[in-house]
């Protein structure tokens, strides 16, 4: 049971990020591999509005999603706009190239030091299970956000439109669809649910600056399990993964034995690996719409 | 003179896998965000076999092994994978083989790295390890430009110009970039054998991500696929970055100074060729 639900936490964190990964192939055709700089400048800002400042958290919170998304807005104008329409392989490299900006500002500003957004949890104890109230909260939290981009994406114009254009960016063109600012709202939104999960982070754990790439190769197991271009099944990936490594080390194994803890995260890969011999194309692959 | 000995060993160890990047990534366009990867495996691969058995044809042998090994998975990867699939999963290769290197402690020592690493008895003054180093880099310079000028190099073009037509003139994308990736495999053993005899030490750090990014920097500046170009700017970026410890800065900034400067590079690099890094496919 406890295994369940340290589950439900990390899965928490990978579905969140995952979903905007999620969002910006969908929609642009592009992998932003700066996407764990993102969720880091969330938690960073947050962090230093919060416990530097000495703001209440809610603001603080507030203050790193807008840092956040201004710092996305500034990605895709350099590292993006500028290249995607030319080869989408291109965004790749570049992101890269400002993913390692990102590290080396964060590097520069906030060190090497370990930081948590709160000191002291308040932790519970029933049916055998241990959980902070933080981690309730930010498990609800994430739920209802991935079920309130849903809605905009099944119930809303601006989610019909992106719907379209995940389908067949050219038809939705040609249908009046505006493509420069639905590509920069969605990269944008990528990057506030990036900034989320990395204020998720820092509240559940620490932040330091080498989780960047961790963080973002994590959501891309997930978005390429699922299938690339399937958002629900990148979600149910996210989740699959993180309890997978939840089982992988909290599990007895050969003997009695357990796996250290420091190999968790070498389970997502392993994952990736069978799902690419068994699907190539991902798990859910085949439950998209074809025109 | 020590410090042009360090330049040249330096610059020496950088041109063959650089070469051999260029040959799959800037030549054949194969997303291969690994080779770091690749490196670190042969790095522990040759050096704790060294440890156990004292023997440096043993640890050459392993790293061989080990390279090829680690080569093909990354072959076998880029052929069931689209190219970018291929880079994720390239760059998650990579964090595993760090994330084992650093928790399997009792082989790798983890964080601390693997100290007192012995030279070759032919290799212990510095101008006998430059000159090693040199001839090193001579060789493989010959022959990733024999490999380009060969029917290797043609065929990956021609692969990464069209793989449909390609096929369709008889040329194997399997055949073609595994031999690729081999060889590249082969040229970070090579590395590998002399970078931590020259400092005498096995350390993860000189394996984390800045260190790709510095290799993807040199590839795309120096023109991507240009066996020229590597070598140029392999000289060019080694003594810029090796030229950055006489600014008097603390070691804690300008690590993160120099991290900033090649993103910065790498950037500014793929906007200037961004029409020939992935250039549209030629239609008829």
């Amino acid at each position: 049971m406890q295994l369940l639900v340290n589950a439900l936490i990390a899965g928490s964190l990978a579905a969140l990020l995952s979903a905007g990964l999620s969002l910006v192939y969908g929609v642009l055709g592009v992998f932003n591999l700066a996407l764990g700089q993102f969720a880091l400048t969330g938690g960073y800002v947050t962090w230093w509005l919060h416990v530097s400042i000495g703001l209440p958290l809610p603001v603080s919170i507030l203050g790193g999603v807008i840092v956040a998304a201004i710092v996305t807005w500034i990605a895709f104008e350099v590292s993006v706009a500028p290249f995607y329409r030319r080869h989408v392989f291109l965004p790749l490299v570049t992101t890269i190239a400002f993913s390692m900006i990102l590290d080396a500002l964060i590097l520069l500003l906030f060190q090497e030091r370990p930081y948590s957004i709160i000191a002291v949890k308040h932790s519970l104890h029933f049916a055998g299970v241990y959980i902070s109230v933080e981690q309730i909260f930010l498990i609800a939290f994430t739920i209802v956000f991935l079920c309130a981009v849903a809605w905009v994406l099944h119930s809303t114009s601006l989610g019909r439109k992106i719907r379209a254009t995940v389908q067949h960016s050219d038809a939705a063109r040609s249908l009046g669809i505006s493509s420069a600012l639905l590509h920069r709202s969605v990269f944008i939104a990528s990057g506030i649910l990036a900034a989320l999960g990395g204020i998720y982070l820092g509240i559940d754990q620490n932040l330091t600056p080498q989780l960047g790439f961790p963080l973002t190769i994590k959501a891309y197991a997930a978005l390429i399990a699922g299938g690339k271009d399937n958002f629900w099944g990148t979600i149910v990936c996210a989740y699959l993964i993180a309890l997978l490594e939840q089982l992988a080390i909290g599990l007895p194994w050969w003997g009695g034995d357990y796996i250290a803890a420091g190999f968790q995260s070498v389970v997502a890969l392993l994952f990736i690996i069978v799902v690419l011999l068994l699907k190539p194309r991902g798990l859910f692959s085949g439950l998209r719409r074809a025109i | 003179m020590d410090f042009f000995l360090h330049l040249v060993v330096t610059i020496g160890l950088w041109i063959p896998i650089s070469m051999g990047y260029t040959l799959l990534f800037g030549k054949g366009q194969v997303m291969h965000f690994g080779p770091i990867g690749v490196s670190v495996a042969c790095g522990y691969a040759i050096f704790v076999t060294l440890g156990a058995t004292g023997s440096y044809i043993a640890g050459i042998a392993m790293g061989i092994l080990v390279g090829t090994a680690v080569s093909l998975i990354f072959a076998w990867l880029a052929l069931r994978l689209e190219n970018d699939g291929l880079g994720v999963m390239s760059i998650a290769v990579h964090l595993a083989a760090m994330v084992i290197v650093l928790n399997w402690t009792d082989v790798t020592r983890g964080a601390l790295g693997i100290p007192r690493i012995p030279r070759m008895p032919f290799l212990e003054t510095l101008p006998m390890f430059a000159l090693a180093v040199t001839l090193a880099s001579l060789f493989w310079i010959a022959l990733f430009v024999w490999a380009d000028r060969s029917a290797l190099g043609r065929q990956m073009q021609a692969l990464s110009e069209s793989e449909s037509f390609a096929k369709a003139m008889g040329v194997s994308r399997a055949k073609v970039h595994t031999i690729a990736f081999v060889l590249l495999g082969l040229a970070i053993v090579s590395d590998n054998v002399f970078f931590a005899q020259y400092i005498h030490l096995l350390h993860p750090n000189d394996y984390h991500f800045p260190t790709f990014i510095f290799l993807l920097a040199i590839v795309v500046a120096g023109k991507p696929g240009s066996m020229v170009g590597a070598v140029l700017s392999s000289i060019l970026l080694v003594l810029l970055r090796e030229g950055l410890r006489f600014i008097d800065l603390p070691i804690s900034v300008l690590g993160p100074m120099r991290l900033l400067l090649f993103g910065v590079i790498l950037l500014t690099a793929v906007y200037v060729r961004r029409d020939t890094l992935f250039p549209q496919k030629r239609t008829v």
